[in-house]
C-alpha cells in the first residue's frame, strides 16, 4: 500500500515538473507583456492607462470560449466587425482608441501573458517620500518548488521510517530489542543536525548572493519631484520630441536634465497648466526670475530678497485665480490657494546650502549608474539609434517617471547580444570586414543562420573595457 | 673600461651585489613596514573579529537605504558647455620664463588636463612635466585664499579695498619702491608695470631668474648689443657642444630645444643615415648629458678652462687656464670637427660667468654660426633676470633706502644666493607679496595680495620676438585672489583700468592688443576679429624683422677672466632638476613623485657622488652607499644630506639639486635639504658650484631614502656557481631563448649595419622559436578591424618625464608619498627606465618609457582566477577593477613589471576612515591629501578612481579610444590618427611616442614601425608574449676616437 502511495506521489511530482518545463509560464508572460502590452496597459494591472486595466481579464471573458479572447488579442477590430458582444461592448467604451493587433502571438504566449496579468508580482512601492530604494520584488521561490521540496522531504521521512522498521524487524528476528527513538532523539542525531546546518548555509548563501546582486538596483524607483512635471503631457499628448529637452543625449554621455531656460522656450507663453494651473509652472518662473505679468526676465533677480519674490508670485497666482473664477477680489479659498502654492514653490526651490529661492531646480535623480560603469547616451542614441523607450520604458505615458529597467549588467549584456549593429549603414564599420566578423562568430560558435547578422557582441560589445575603465 | 655585459641600471647591478638581486627579485619591499606598533600583525582572534565585523558590515550595508541623489541642471545653460563633453581652451603655461603653449581641457567648467598647442612654433605641441603638472597646483588648498595682512605666517583677512587703501597710502608716502620679480614675458604686464613706475617715479623693477642666465645676457649685450637670448637652432646644427647647458631638461626653453634637437636624432632604419653629434662638457650627469654622444668629464671649476681649450683650438690662440689632459686633448679633436661643420655647428654654455659666455660667443662667431644656428631675429625673452640687481637691492635694503618692496611671483627669501636677503628684506618698511602661497618670502611680508593661478588669469606672453601668445582663464577664480597686474594698475590709479567691468584686466589686455599688437598683422581687418582669432588659437605669430648680428670687434676675449681650475680635493655643483626646478615647483606632488631622470630619486634632493671602479668591484665614493648620510661643508655652510651614487659624475666632484628643503608654502615642505645658502656670487653673478668642500660621512642612514632604481626590474640576473645567469634560468634552463633577455638594443651610428644584421637574425630566431607553440597564432584574430599599437622611438626619447606626469594626470594615478615609494608602491602606469651602457666611468644612457605592453599572448591574463584582466578584440589588455580581487598573480606574472597594486586606499575612495591613516598626507596635516575635495577636482571624470586592493595599469588611454571611436562613428567615417592620441603621446615634446591602429597601413604608427624596419623590436620578444608596443633600437653617434 505504501508503495502505491509512493508511486502516486512520484507521478504527481513528475506531472508538476513536466508542466514546469513546457507550456505557458509567467516569466515568458512578463517578457511578452513588456514587449507588447506595456506601452498601453499599466504594469500594475489595476490602473487604466491608454488601455484598460487588465486585472480580472479572465473573469470578464469567462462567459465566452477561450479562443474568443485569443482572437480579440490577435485582431480586435476584426472581432468588433464580426459583432462579438464583448468586443462591441469594449469598443463602445473605448472608441476611438484602438487596440493594436498582435497576429503573431500563439495561444501559449497569450496564456503566458494571462498568467502574468493574473499575478504581476508585488506592485511598486511608493518610496518617494522616504527616498528609499524600492526594488520591484521578484516573486519568491515558486510555490511549485516549495511543494516539491516538501514532498521530497516527506518521502525522505517515509523512507527513513521504512528503513528503521526493517532494521527493527531484523533485530526482532535476531532476538534483539527493537530500537525506539523519540522524535527528539531523531532530530538531534548527527546527520539531522548536519543536514539542518547545511540547509541553513545553503539558504543564507543563496539569499546573500541574490541580494548582493540586487544591491543598488532601483527598478521601479519613482520619487516625488520638486515640480510635478508630467512626461505624459509633454511627450505623450503634446508629442514634444525627447531630444528637444534632453538635447545632450545625442552628443554626450549624459542625457542631462534640461536647464530652466529650455523650459522657458515654451513656458514664456504657456503660463498656466491645464491641470495644475499656476501651481507648477510658477516654480519655473521663480527659478529663473521671470515676471509673467510683464513678460520680462528680472535682470537683478539674483539679488532679490525672498520677500520680493514672494510678493511677485503671490500677486501673479492671486491675479490668475481671480480672473479664472471671474471674481473681483481674492476670496478666502483663493487666499489659501495662494498660500499653499507659494509654500509649494518654497519647498521645491529653496536651496539647502544658501537658503535662496533663485537658482536651479534640484530634481531627484532616478537613473543612477555606479561610478565604475561607463555609459554613453550619444553612442546609443545617435550611433545605435536606439529608441529612448527601449531602456526608459513608456515615458510618454508616465505622469511621474519611474525607473523602468533594472539597469543591471545582465540587462545590458542581453541587449548587446540581441541588438544588431548598423553595420552596412555606417561607413565606420568598413574598417571591419566580413571575415573578421565570421572569425569572431566562429570563436563564440554561432549558428550558420546568424552568420550574416552583426550583433553588438560581435564587435566587442561584451568586452569589459567597453564600460569599465 | 668597458663593461662587457651590455646594459645596467646601477652600481649594485653592475657588481652583481646580493642586495640588488634581492631588491630586484622582490617586487615589493617589506623593509620599511613599521612593525613596532603591532598593527600589521593579525592573530587568530583578530582574524575572527575582523571576519565577524565583515559579516556584520556586509549585512548592515546590504540593508542600507540608497541615498537620494540630486540632479541639478543649469538655470541658463551656457552655449558652449555640454555636460559630459570636454572643452579645450588655448592658453599658455607660463611661470617666469618657463613657457609652453597649451590647450586646457575642461570638463563642466573645471580644468583637468593640460595638452600641448601644436599651432605654436615655439613648443610645437610639446609640453614639459612642469606644464603637465601645473593643473594640480590650481587645486591646492594651501594657496592663499584672500588678501590681508601677514602676521606670523598667517594672512589676517582684510578686503581688497581696504588693502588697496593701505597700500596706496604707503606708496604715496614716498621713499624708494622696488618690485622684485621673475622674468616677465608678458607685454601687457610690462605696460602695467610702466604705468606703475610712471605714477611712482621712485619705483624700479628688480628682475632675476630662479636659476640665472644673467651672464649670458650680459655677454650678449657686450658682443651683439642686445641683452637677449638668441634663437638657438639645434635642428640646423650638425655638431653641438654644450658646456654644462642642460638644454633638454632645464636650460631656457627645453621643450623647444628638445624638439629641434630630436629632429637630427631620428635615424631608425635609414641606411647611410646622418645624425647630429652632441658633445656635453659637464661634471654632473644632466638630462642633456645623458643624451649626449660623448660626455667630457670635468670638475665644476674646470669649465672655464675647457671653454678656453676649445677656443684656443678653434682660433689657434694660446694662453689661459688648462683643463685636465683628457679634455684638453679631446677639445682639439672637437675643434676640428666643429671647423669642418662651419655654420652648421652650435656651441652653448650654461655657466654664469661673463668672460666664459663671451668666449663661447666668439667661438660661435669664428665657426660662422652667427645668423645660422645662433640667430637673433627671433630672439628669446625667456630669461631677463640680472643677479647684479639683486645684489644692489640687498645693499639698498640694508641701507634702509627701500620703503616699499613688492614681490611678484618670485621667492627671493628662498632662492637668492647666500643668506643675506632675509635680514635685508626685514629692513623694508612695507613688504607686499603677490605670491599665491605662503612661501618663505610672503611669510616675511607685511601684506599679501595673492594673485590668481595662471589657469584663472588673463594675460599674454612674448617668449620670442614675433611669437606671442595669450593666457585665458579656464575657471572662475577659486578664491578671493586678484591678478597682480590688476593690483598694480589699481595702485597706480590707472585711468585705463575699467573698474566697473567684471574683468577689468581682461579689458585692459584686450585694448593693449588692439592698440599695440593688432598693427603687427594685416590678416584681420578689425581688432575684434584679430582678438577672437588670437584667443581661439592661443597664439599670434608674425615674422619679426630680421636682425643680423655681428660680433662687436671692440669686445676683447679675456681667456684669463674665466673661472680657474681649483685645487681642492672635492668640488660641489648645484643643479636645477627637470621636475621641481630650483624649488619653485616643489609644492606639486606630481612633480615631487616623478623620479629624477638620471638619479631616479623622488621627494627630495640627494648628493650625487661618483661611482669608482676598481677593476673588480665598486666601492663607491669613499665607501659610501646609497642612502647613507654625509655632512657637506661648503662656503661656510654645513648641511646633512643623503648620498646617491651616480654614474657619470666626474671624479673629485659631487652634485646636489637645488629645490630641496622648502620651508614654507605647501606639499614640498620637509623633503630634501636647502642648499641655496651655499650658493655664492662672483661679480654679482650667482655661481652654481663651490670649489672647496668637505664631505664627511655621518655614519647614519637616511631611513626615508626613496629611489625607484631597483623597483620593477626586468631581466633579473644572478650568480650561480660563479657564472652569470638569468634568475629564471635556473628554472627554465632548457629554454635557451631565455638566457639573454632583450630589453635594449643599442649601437653606434657607424655600426648601424651590424646591428641591423644582428636584429634581422634575432627576429628570425624569435619568430622561429615563437612559432613552436601549441597555441593558435593571433594573426587571424587581430588581422582586421582595429588593432591598437604603439611605437616608441628611443632615439627621440630624451627621458624628460612629461609623458609620465601626463599619464598621472589623465588616468587619476594617485600620489603615494615618499614612504610608500620606498616600499616599491609607486603607482605610475608609465615609468621611464634608465639604463647605462658602455664605459663604466663615463657611461652612456638609454631611456625606455615602459608601460603595459598589451601583449596579445599576455601572461597576466591566463593567471587571473576571476578573469578580471582579459583581451579585447582590438588588442587592448583590459583591466576590470571591479572584478579584481587582488590576488596579484598578474603582477607577478608580468614580465615587464608594469602592473600596480593599490596596497592602500591612496585616493581615499572608500568609506572607512581607518584606511586613510597610511596614505599620503601633506606634512603636518591631518586629513589625507586626496580627502581634500579641492584636490579631487583634478580627477578625470572619465576614468574610475581605483580603490584599495585592486591592480591597475596602462589602458592605452581607453577612454580616449572610446571617445575617438564615437566621434568617428557619429561622423560616419573610418577612424583616423588624430581621433585617438594617448596622453603620453600628446605630452611628448619630441614625438617619441606614436599610437594608432596597426591594421591601417596608412596610420602613423604602422608607418613609423615599418620605417624603423629591422631596428624595431619588441621588448623580451623571445618570450612570445607578443606585445603591442614596439621600440626602436637606440643609435648614437659617438666619436670613438675622442679619447684615444
Amino acid at each position: 500500500m505504501l508503495l502505491k502511495r509512493i508511486c502516486w506521489v512520484f507521478t504527481l511530482v513528475l506531472a508538476t515538473s513536466c508542466s514546469l518545463l513546457a507550456g505557458p509560464t509567467k516569466e515568458a508572460g512578463k517578457e511578452l507583456f513588456s514587449g507588447n502590452c506595456a506601452s498601453c496597459h499599466a504594469k500594475d494591472m489595476k490602473t487604466a492607462s491608454t488601455g484598460p486595466a487588465l486585472a480580472g481579464l479572465e473573469d470578464r471573458w469567462s462567459t465566452f470560449p477561450r479562443k474568443d479572447l485569443y482572437s480579440w488579442i490577435r485582431n480586435s477590430q476584426a472581432m468588433i466587425a464580426s459583432g462579438h458582444p464583448r468586443a462591441t461592448e469594449l469598443w463602445a467604451k473605448y472608441k476611438p482608441t484602438m487596440m493594436s493587433s498582435f497576429p503573431g502571438l500563439t495561444d501559449e504566449q497569450i496564456e503566458s501573458i494571462i498568467l502574468y496579468v493574473n499575478d504581476p508580482g508585488a506592485p511598486k512601492v511608493d518610496a518617494a517620500n522616504t527616498g528609499a530604494q524600492t526594488v520591484a520584488s521578484e516573486p519568491g521561490l515558486p510555490w511549485t518548488y516549495i511543494g516539491l521540496a516538501s514532498v521530497l522531504l516527506l518521502l525522505a521521512f517515509a523512507l527513513m521510517r521504512i528503513v528503521n522498521n526493517l532494521i527493527n524487524v531484523t533485530r526482532v528476528r535476531d532476538g534483539l530489542q527493537p530500537i525506539e527513538k523519540t522524535t527528539k532523539e531523531i532530530l538531534t542525531t548527527k546527520g539531522a543536525v548536519a543536514f539542518f546546518v547545511f540547509s541553513l548555509v545553503l539558504i543564507f548563501g543563496y539569499k546573500t548572493v541574490d541580494n548582493a546582486t540586487k544591491m543598488g538596483r532601483e527598478q521601479g524607483y519613482e520619487p516625488d519631484q520638486p515640480i510635478a512635471f508630467s512626461h505624459k503631457i509633454h511627450a505623450g499628448i503634446n508629442k514634444i520630441d525627447c531630444q528637444y529637452c534632453h538635447d545632450t543625449a545625442r552628443r554626450s554621455k549624459h542625457a542631462s536634465v534640461p536647464a530652466t531656460n529650455t523650459c522657458m522656450n515654451c513656458h514664456a507663453a504657456i503660463k498656466k497648466g491645464t491641470i495644475s494651473g499656476t501651481k507648477e509652472i510658477t516654480k519655473i518662473f521663480a527659478s529663473i526670475g521671470y515676471d509673467p505679468m510683464t513678460n520680462r526676465y528680472i535682470s537683478d533677480y539674483d539679488t532679490w530678497s525672498e520677500k520680493q519674490i514672494e510678493d511677485l508670485y503671490k500677486k501673479w497666482i492671486g491675479q490668475e485665480y481671480v480672473s479664472t473664477n471671474s471674481l473681483t477680489s481674492l476670496d478666502e479659498a483663493g487666499k489659501s490657494l495662494v498660500e499653499s502654492q507659494w509654500d509649494g514653490i518654497v519647498k521645491a526651490l529653496r536651496d539647502d546650502t544658501n537658503g535662496k529661492i533663485q537658482g536651479p531646480i534640484e530634481w531627484t535623480r532616478i537613473h543612477n549608474l555606479p561610478d565604475h560603469a561607463y555609459f554613453n547616451h550619444a553612442q546609443h542614441v545617435s550611433v545605435g539609434q536606439v529608441q529612448c523607450q527601449k531602456c526608459h520604458g513608456p515615458v510618454q505615458e508616465m505622469d511621474v517617471v519611474y525607473q523602468y529597467s533594472t539597469l543591471g549588467m545582465g540587462w545590458c549584456i542581453s541587449c548587446h547580444k540581441q541588438t544588431e549593429v548598423k553595420f552596412t549603414d555606417n561607413p565606420f564599420y568598413k574598417q571591419y570586414n566580413q571575415e573578421y566578423i565570421k572569425f569572431h562568430k566562429k570563436e563564440v560558435s554561432k549558428p550558420e543562420s546568424e552568420m550574416d547578422k552583426v550583433f553588438v557582441e560581435d564587435i566587442g560589445g561584451l568586452e569589459c573595457q567597453k564600460c569599465h575603465y | 673600461m668597458h663593461h662587457d655585459n651590455g646594459i645596467w641600471v646601477s652600481s649594485e647591478d653592475l657588481a652583481r651585489e646580493e642586495s640588488f638581486l634581492q631588491s630586484a627579485e622582490q617586487e615589493f619591499s617589506v623593509e620599511n613596514i613599521d612593525q613596532t606598533d603591532g598593527k600589521w600583525q593579525t592573530g587568530r582572534r583578530d582574524f575572527l573579529k575582523l571576519m565577524g565585523f565583515g559579516l556584520g558590515a556586509a549585512t548592515v550595508a546590504a540593508s542600507c537605504e540608497i541615498p537620494v541623489r540630486k540632479v541639478i541642471p543649469y538655470v541658463t545653460k551656457p552655449d558652449e558647455i555640454v555636460p559630459g563633453v570636454a572643452n579645450y581652451f588655448a592658453s599658455s603655461f607660463v611661470n617666469g620664463g618657463d613657457y609652453c603653449a597649451v590647450l586646457v581641457k575642461t570638463r563642466e567648467g573645471r580644468p583637468i588636463k593640460i595638452e600641448g598647442n601644436s599651432l605654436s612654433t615655439v613648443s610645437h605641441g610639446g609640453t614639459s612635466a612642469r606644464a603637465q603638472a601645473s593643473v594640480l597646483s590650481l587645486y591646492d588648498s594651501r594657496r592663499l585664499q584672500y588678501a590681508g595682512k601677514v602676521k606670523e605666517g598667517q594672512v589676517e583677512k582684510i578686503d581688497w579695498t581696504a588693502l588697496d587703501r593701505e597700500v596706496k597710502a604707503k606708496l604715496a608716502a614716498g621713499g624708494n619702491i622696488r618690485i622684485i620679480s621673475n622674468t616677465i614675458i608678458s607685454p601687457t604686464a610690462k605696460k602695467a608695470l610702466g604705468e606703475f613706475t610712471a605714477k611712482y617715479p621712485t619705483a624700479t623693477v628688480v628682475t632675476y631668474d630662479p636659476v640665472s642666465s644673467a651672464a649670458l645676457l650680459a655677454a650678449n649685450e657686450q658682443c651683439f648689443g642686445a641683452a637677449v637670448i638668441p634663437n638657438y637652432k639645434f635642428e640646423a646644427a650638425e655638431v653641438i657642444v654644450s658646456f654644462g647647458a642642460d638644454f633638454l631638461g632645464t636650460w631656457i626653453s627645453p621643450v623647444e630645444y628638445a624638439r629641434a634637437y630630436a629632429k637630427n636624432r631620428k635615424v631608425a632604419g635609414k641606411k647611410g643615415a646622418k645624425m647630429s653629434r652632441h658633445y656635453q662638457v659637464e661634471s654632473h650627469m644632466s638630462l642633456t648629458g645623458s643624451n649626449a654622444d660623448n660626455r667630457l668629464l670635468i670638475k665644476p671649476s674646470e669649465m672655464g678652462a675647457a671653454i678656453v681649450a676649445l677656443y684656443n683650438a678653434v682660433s689657434g690662440n694660446t694662453g689661459g687656464p688648462v683643463p685636465n689632459e683628457k679634455v684638453a686633448a679631446a677639445m682639439k679633436k672637437i675643434a676640428g670637427e666643429l671647423t669642418n661643420a662651419k655654420g652648421k655647428s652650435l656651441v652653448v654654455c650654461g655657466s654664469n660667468n661673463v668672460a666664459e659666455q663671451v668666449i663661447v660667443n666668439k667661438i660661435n662667431d669664428l665657426l660662422g654660426n652667427l645668423n645660422t644656428t645662433v640667430d637673433f631675429s627671433e630672439a628669446s625673452y625667456q630669461r631677463q633676470g640680472d643677479d647684479r640687481q639683486v645684489e644692489r637691492l640687498i645693499g639698498e635694503m640694508n641701507a634702509g633706502q627701500v620703503a616699499v618692496a613688492i614681490v611678484w611671483n618670485t621667492n627671493p627669501a628662498w632662492d637668492v644666493a647666500g643668506d643675506q636677503f632675509k635680514a635685508a628684506f626685514a629692513k623694508v618698511g612695507t613688504r607686499i607679496s603677490f605670491n599665491g602661497v605662503m612661501d618663505e618670502t610672503t611669510a616675511l611680508c607685511t601684506h599679501a595680495a595673492p594673485a590668481h593661478h595662471f589657469l584663472e588669469s588673463w594675460g599674454d606672453v612674448e617668449p620670442k620676438a614675433g611669437k606671442l601668445g595669450l593666457v585665458q582663464p579656464t575657471i572662475a577664480p577659486l578664491f578671493e585672489t586678484r591678478q597682480a597686474e590688476h593690483s598694480l594698475l589699481e595702485w597706480s590709479d590707472s585711468t585705463n583700468l575699467n573698474r566697473q567691468d567684471p574683468q577689468p584686466y581682461y579689458q585692459y589686455l584686450k585694448s593693449h592688443w588692439a592698440s599695440e599688437i593688432f598693427n603687427r598683422q594685416t590678416k584681420y581687418g578689425t581688432p575684434a576679429a584679430f582678438w577672437d582669432m588670437s584667443l581661439h588659437d592661443g597664439i599670434f605669430e608674425y615674422a619679426a624683422s630680421g636682425v643680423s648680428a655681428a660680433f662687436n670687434p671692440a669686445v676683447a676675449v679675456d681667456v684669463n677672466g674665466v673661472s680657474k681650475p681649483a685645487s681642492g680635493e672635492v668640488e660641489i655643483s648645484f643643479y636645477e632638476t627637470v621636475n621641481i626646478g630650483n624649488g619653485q615647483y616643489a609644492h606639486n606632488p606630481w612633480l615631487q613623485e616623478m623620479p629624477d631622470p638620471v638619479n631616479r630619486t623622488v621627494w627630495g634632493n640627494y648628493l650625487s657622488v661618483p661611482v669608482e671602479w676598481d677593476q673588480k668591484n665598486i666601492n663607491g665614493w669613499k665607501g659610501l652607499e646609497d642612502g647613507q648620510q654625509v655632512t657637506v661643508e661648503a662656503n661656510g655652510k654645513k648641511i646633512v644630506c643623503t648620498v646617491v651614487r651616480t654614474f657619470g659624475q666626474a671624479p673629485g666632484s659631487v652634485a646636489i639639486a637645488l629645490g630641496g628643503g622648502r620651508e614654507q608654502g605647501g606639499c614640498g615642505v620637509g623633503y630634501g635639504v636647502n642648499v641655496n645658502p651655499m650658493l655664492r656670487t662672483e661679480g654679482g653673478f650667482t655661481q652654481y658650484y663651490v670649489a672647496d668642500v668637505k664631505v664627511t660621512p655621518t655614519g647614519t642612514v637616511d631611513k626615508d631614502y626613496a629611489c625607484v632604481q631597483h623597483h620593477h626590474t626586468m631581466g633579473v640576473k644572478g650568480l650561480q656557481d660563479g657564472k652569470m645567469i638569468n634568475a629564471d634560468e635556473a628554472v627554465l634552463a632548457f629554454q635557451g631563448s631565455l638566457t639573454d633577455r632583450s630589453i635594449i638594443f643599442q649601437t653606434n651610428l657607424k655600426d648601424l649595419q651590424k646591428l641591423e644584421d644582428h636584429l634581422t637574425e634575432f627576429h628570425e630566431e624569435t619568430t622561429h622559436l615563437n612559432s613552436q607553440t601549441l597555441y593558435p597564432t593571433n594573426e587571424e584574430f587581430f588581422g582586421t578591424g582595429l588593432k591598437w599599437g604603439m611605437y616608441v622611438d628611443m632615439n627621440s626619447c630624451i627621458g624628460c618625464g612629461a609623458c609620465q606626469v601626463a599619464c598621472v594626470s589623465e588616468n587619476n594615478v594617485p600620489v603615494v608619498g615618499k614612504k610608500e615609494v620606498k616600499r616599491h608602491h609607486e603607482m605610475t602606469w608609465l615609468r621611464i627606465d634608465r639604463y647605462f651602457y658602455g664605459d663604466i666611468e663615463n657611461p652612456r644612457v638609454v631611456y625606455q618609457p615602459m608601460m603595459c605592453q598589451h601583449c596579445d599572448n599576455a601572461p597576466c591574463e591566463n593567471v587571473c582566477p576571476v578573469n578580471a584582466t582579459n583581451h579585447s578584440m582590438e588588442g587592448v589588455n583590459q583591466m576590470a577593477y571591479n572584478r579584481c580581487i587582488g590576488t596579484r598573480y598578474c603582477a607577478n606574472n608580468c614580465p615587464y613589471k608594469v602592473r600596480r597594486f593599490n596596497w592602500l586606499d591612496y585616493t581615499t575612495a572608500d568609506l572607512f576612515p581607518s584606511n586613510e591613516e597610511r596614505v599620503f598626507h601633506v606634512e603636518g596635516e591631518k586629513t589625507p591629501y586626496y580627502a581634500d575635495n579641492l584636490v579631487r577636482m583634478v580627477l578625470n571624470p572619465d576614468v574610475t578612481v581605483r580603490t584599495r586592493g585592486v591592480i591597475e595599469k596602462c589602458s592605452f588611454c581607453v577612454q580616449r579610444i572610446q571617445e575617438g571611436k564615437l566621434t568617428a562613428k557619429q561622423e560616419g567615417r573610418a577612424i583616423m590618427d588624430n581621433d585617438v592620441r594617448t596622453a603620453c603621446q600628446t605630452a611628448c615634446p619630441t614625438g617619441a611616442i606614436v599610437f594608432g591602429n596597426m591594421n591601417n597601413p596608412e596610420s602613423e604608427v604602422s608607418k613609423a614601425t615599418k620605417h624603423a624596419g629591422e631596428l624595431a623590436y619588441k621588448v623580451l620578444e623571445e618570450i612570445n608574449v607578443r606585445p603591442g608596443v614596439s621600440y626602436s633600437a637606440k643609435i648614437i653617434n659617438t666619436n670613438e676616437e675622442l679619447f684615444s
